[in-house]
């Protein structure tokens, strides 16, 4: 018995088959006929789940490959099946930033996406941001002024700023300053935060 | 031995020990430990502000994948007085099972009445507590002597307001929660908690599992955060124990952030009308208040009653009538936050004065010069570094050093002067903590023949920078540098310490390591003496060397530790009074500008003058005021829990619609360290923070010549103030 003979009309996979076939075709119309068009749409977005399902990151350089439900956020696929926890979990709803991490050199908050979605991109967290003893000039700024006090925000913070300057190395403390803007300390260490801020753009605070 | 008097390291600029960990993501808290095998465990909570379970059933629950242990919290028939109270505690391997299985169980409640309202309350005609329980409680009543007759003789016209504050939460970034792990047979167990009481943590787990206190250990090397709300293992970390044990695989639980809010502690609200008379020369006479708050479901305290008015109340022949009620509301109990009863306090004192100096027409900072407590007569002979023989001197000379730095006498002016739409003010406040050191707390400190110096003590670092607090004085008297000094602190097996709670963790442990470390000194020069060519008392320590007085031999630090032999010395210090003071002051000035056309308030600038005793560690006790001015200015302009009265749940228990200022929100802060190394160590943690929302409601006063009575100060509280003038 098919599908369709079941139920009256279209069922739900054959209308994804049937809009993704058109929507190639469309594309096909308008590209250079020698281009190619790549696997069909259905192939190219498979079904996930919603049982585990195997995925890869690229975690601080590193190939990581585990099993999560397509559900799992980047956050929680990181902390609790890749156990790699400089990324925390705050709000866990995109307003605090404790979360914060680097894919390819843009910074997300990992709580926000689906850790499916990060497969193929290089993902970086604070803990890319030391090599042995050596700290990168950011999270040595936040040390040097005491720019963190529990510490429970400083990883996003310092991801969020080392992403300001790797973007624009030229920035100024005021261009720095918005780009913690969706970070958040309890603590309240952002007078430290500005001490590191202007060493790091070479420049004295007033 | 006494703090000594030439310092090379203590009172000086020391970077934190554990800054790299914490910056570069690598330190691991509580909510960062993962165990091979371990399970995630939920709570289900009542969603109803006043319930009583009927009936609970978790059979659907179990046939959830991955699920494998409940421990049902409550029993059927049980009452529940607010929402987000644990009924159900659950484990799976997944977190997203453990979410499953939360969803899946059902619980039938008949819904009972609620209040979340402290307005509604004072008019409600019936209890929401259970028999016998009252909304509205009697909280205090005092009146001195003839105030009837001598309040209001002989002054100025009086001034009276209302002034308060809403419930606030301590949103630890870090959640209440712990991860639990039980030995193969179920008699000891180790948690790795996020607390503020790592001794005390564990303590209260042996007594909940009737097991010896020995056969519990507490792990907290890192902690995000706790502000008051951490002293034990709570609700949840009792289930989550339970849930290991059932479940016989370690066990993660941490609270999510709606509850983290919900449930993980408040500070209490504040709301008064108050009144107070000077004569016109400014002399301060009368103070009045009648005031209310609410510590949630529970009876605790919400204002510091017997310090009305603050700091004011120990000025003599000052007439006082005061009277508080406590407002029990159905939701989660009060917890100590951050110098618990002092902000609110504050409010409603320096608030009042500000209003009484704008009607006599005197400078707020003046008024305060000449009403502050003396110095207690008795106190000067008897204990002269005691905060009573000081505080005037304290108070005054933290005035002078404030007048200057934020240039009071030329950036002051009248209330609401000033052109065009965004204006510009300056107010003050000023406060008062203990503070004090305590015992026991028991410092080890071990000098290895390999030059090595070992520190260890179950303390705990809230992010204050204990760890480095021990390392400086161990470095200190061992001339080393606190880079030299390996500390480990947070295992509940290294002996008994107090929790960190009214700022007391560093004169209760910094006096403790000097006294550990002056013993191993002594241990360790009396064994390596006979190998030095001399007796113990010709032997001394300078920076890297020991000495040997008599033959001027100096003996490079190393070298003379591998004189030890193969066995290092190892000795342990206990708190010791005299070495560490209670009391300390306190004064802020914080300049706003306000937007009089959008009722926006910013922070722009902010004083602190604070005094602590002896500093220990300058960066760290300036990153305390700074902080602590940071929180106050949230509790000023940003933060409140806001409560439905009709569904009774709180609608904000998250960071989006609870506001907490960014980077940007805040002022350029400065801060100035009152050194007092005569009166030994006194905490910084909590005195900061009191001042700060006073100060800033003040500058508000002062930028629109109309007082804004509740905080947070938020646009349209302040628009309609404003409107109110006109």
């Amino acid at each position: 018995m098919h599908e369709n003979q079941e139920k009256p009309g279209l069922s739900r996979r054959q209308f994804l088959k049937g809009s993704g076939a058109a929507a190639a075709a469309t594309a096909l119309a308008t590209v250079p006929s020698t281009a190619d068009a790549g696997p069909p749409a259905a192939e190219a977005s498979p079904t996930h789940g919603p049982g585990p399902v195997r995925i890869n990151l690229t975690v601080n350089g590193r190939k990581m490959t585990t099993n999560v439900e397509p559900r799992v956020t980047l956050l929680d696929a990181l902390r609790n099946y890749l156990d790699v926890t400089g990324c925390k979990r705050v709000c866990d709803r995109g307003s605090c930033g404790a979360c914060t991490v680097m894919l390819d050199n843009k910074v997300v908050y990992s709580c926000s996406m689906l850790a499916l979605e990060a497969q193929g991109k290089q993902i970086r967290t604070a803990e890319s941001l030391v090599t042995g003893d050596k700290l990168d000039a950011v999270p040595a700024a936040f040390v040097q002024f005491d720019a963190q006090q529990c510490g429970f925000c400083t990883p996003g913070f310092v991801v969020a700023m080392k992403s300001v300057l790797e973007t624009n190395p030229k920035a100024t403390p005021a261009e720095v300053e918005a780009g913690l803007a969706g970070n958040i300390c309890r603590c309240g260490t952002y007078e430290q935060m500005r001490d590191a801020i202007a060493a790091l753009c070479n420049t004295r605070r007033d | 031995m006494p703090w000594p008097t030439t310092r090379r390291i203590l009172g000086t600029k020391v970077q934190r020990l554990d800054g790299p960990e914490k910056s570069t993501g690598r330190a691991r808290y509580s909510f960062d430990i993962n165990r091979p095998g371990m399970l995630h465990a939920r709570i289900l909570r009542c969603p109803h502000a006043h319930a009583r379970v009927k009936n609970i059933d978790t059979a659907p629950a179990e046939k959830v994948p991955g699920f494998r242990a409940f421990h049902v919290l409550v029993k059927p028939g049980t009452e529940l007085f607010f929402a987000g109270d644990e009924v159900v505690a659950i484990c799976a391997d997944t977190e997203e099972h453990a979410e499953d299985c939360l969803r899946a169980i059902r619980v039938d409640y008949d819904v009972l009445p609620h209040l979340v309202k402290e307005a509604d309350a004072l008019e409600a005609k019936m209890s929401t507590l259970g028999a016998g329980q009252m909304n509205v409680n009697p909280g205090g009543d005092f009146t001195t002597n003839n105030f009837a007759k001598v309040a209001y003789q002989g002054v100025a016209p009086a001034v009276e307001g209302t002034y308060g504050v809403g419930i606030i939460s301590h949103q630890c970034l870090e959640s209440h929660g712990l991860v639990a792990e039980w030995n193969k047979d179920s008699t000891q167990l180790t948690v790795w908690a996020s607390t503020q009481a790592v001794p005390a943590t564990a303590d209260q787990l042996a007594q909940h599992f009737k097991i010896p206190s020995t056969q519990v250990r507490c792990i907290t090397h890192y902690m995000g955060g706790g502000f008051g709300s951490k002293f034990g293992p709570d609700i949840q970390g009792r289930a989550c124990a339970e849930l290991a044990r059932k479940a016989r695989a370690p066990v993660k639980l941490m609270l999510d952030r709606a509850e983290e809010v919900m449930v993980g502690g408040q500070r209490p609200s504040a709301f008064g009308t108050a009144k107070a008379a000077a004569t016109k020369e400014g002399v301060f006479k009368t103070y009045e208040v009648d005031c209310y708050g609410s510590p949630g479901v529970g009876n605790a305290a919400t204002v510091n009653f017997a310090l009305l008015p603050y700091v004011y109340n120990n000025v003599p022949d000052l007439n006082v009538k005061r009277r508080h009620r406590r407002i029990r509301l159905n939701l989660q109990n009060a917890r100590a936050m951050r110098a618990p009863g002092h902000p609110q306090n504050c409010l409603l004192t320096d608030q009042l004065v500000d209003d009484l100096c704008a009607t006599l027409n005197i400078n707020p900072m003046n008024f305060r010069l000449r009403n502050l407590p003396p110095n207690v007569a008795d106190a000067i002979k008897t204990n002269p570094t005691s905060f009573d023989a000081l505080r005037h001197t304290i108070y005054t000379r933290e005035i002078e050093i404030i007048r200057k730095m934020c240039e009071w006498d030329r950036n002051w002016h009248p209330p609401g002067r000033g052109d065009g739409p965004i204006k510009t003010g300056l107010g003050m406040a000023i406060h008062t903590w203990g503070g004090a050191g305590r015992g026991p707390n028991l410092v080890r400190v071990s000098i290895n023949a390999d030059g090595s110096v070992l520190v260890q003590s179950s303390t705990q670092d809230l992010g204050t920078g204990e760890r480095t607090v021990l390392a400086m004085v161990v470095a200190e008297i061992l001339g080393l540098t606190p880079t030299d000094v390996t500390v480990q602190i947070g295992e509940s097996q290294f002996g008994p310490s107090t929790g960190s709670g009214g700022s007391t963790t560093c004169p209760g442990t910094a006096p403790a390591a000097l006294n550990a470390v002056e013993a191993a000194k002594r241990a360790f020069l009396t064994a390596i003496a006979p190998r030095m060519g001399g007796n113990v008392e010709d032997l001394t320590i300078e920076p890297g060397f020991v000495v040997n007085t008599r033959s001027r031999e100096r003996t490079a630090w190393r070298a003379a530790c591998a004189r030890l032999g193969k066995m290092g010395v190892s000795e342990t210090g206990n708190w010791t009074a005299g070495l560490s003071n209670n009391g300390v002051g306190g004064v802020q000035v914080a300049e706003v500008k306000v937007d009089t056309e959008t009722g926006v308030v910013r922070c722009t600038r902010f004083w602190a003058v604070q005094d602590v005793g002896l500093v220990v560690n300058k960066l760290g006790c300036e990153s305390q005021v700074s902080g602590g001015v940071i929180m106050g200015v949230n509790y000023a302009l940003f933060e409140e829990c806001i409560y439905d009265r009709h569904t009774g749940r709180m609608v904000n228990p998250d960071m989006e619609f609870y506001k907490l200022g960014g980077i940007q929100d805040m002022p350029r802060i400065f801060v100035h360290m009152m050194d007092m190394p005569e009166r030994g160590v006194i905490g910084i943690g909590e005195p900061p923070t009191i001042s700060t929302a006073a100060a800033v409601g003040n500058a508000v006063f002062n930028a629109i010549g109309v007082r804004v009575p509740l905080a947070p100060f938020t646009p349209d509280r302040v628009l309609a103030a404003l409107a109110r003038r006109k």
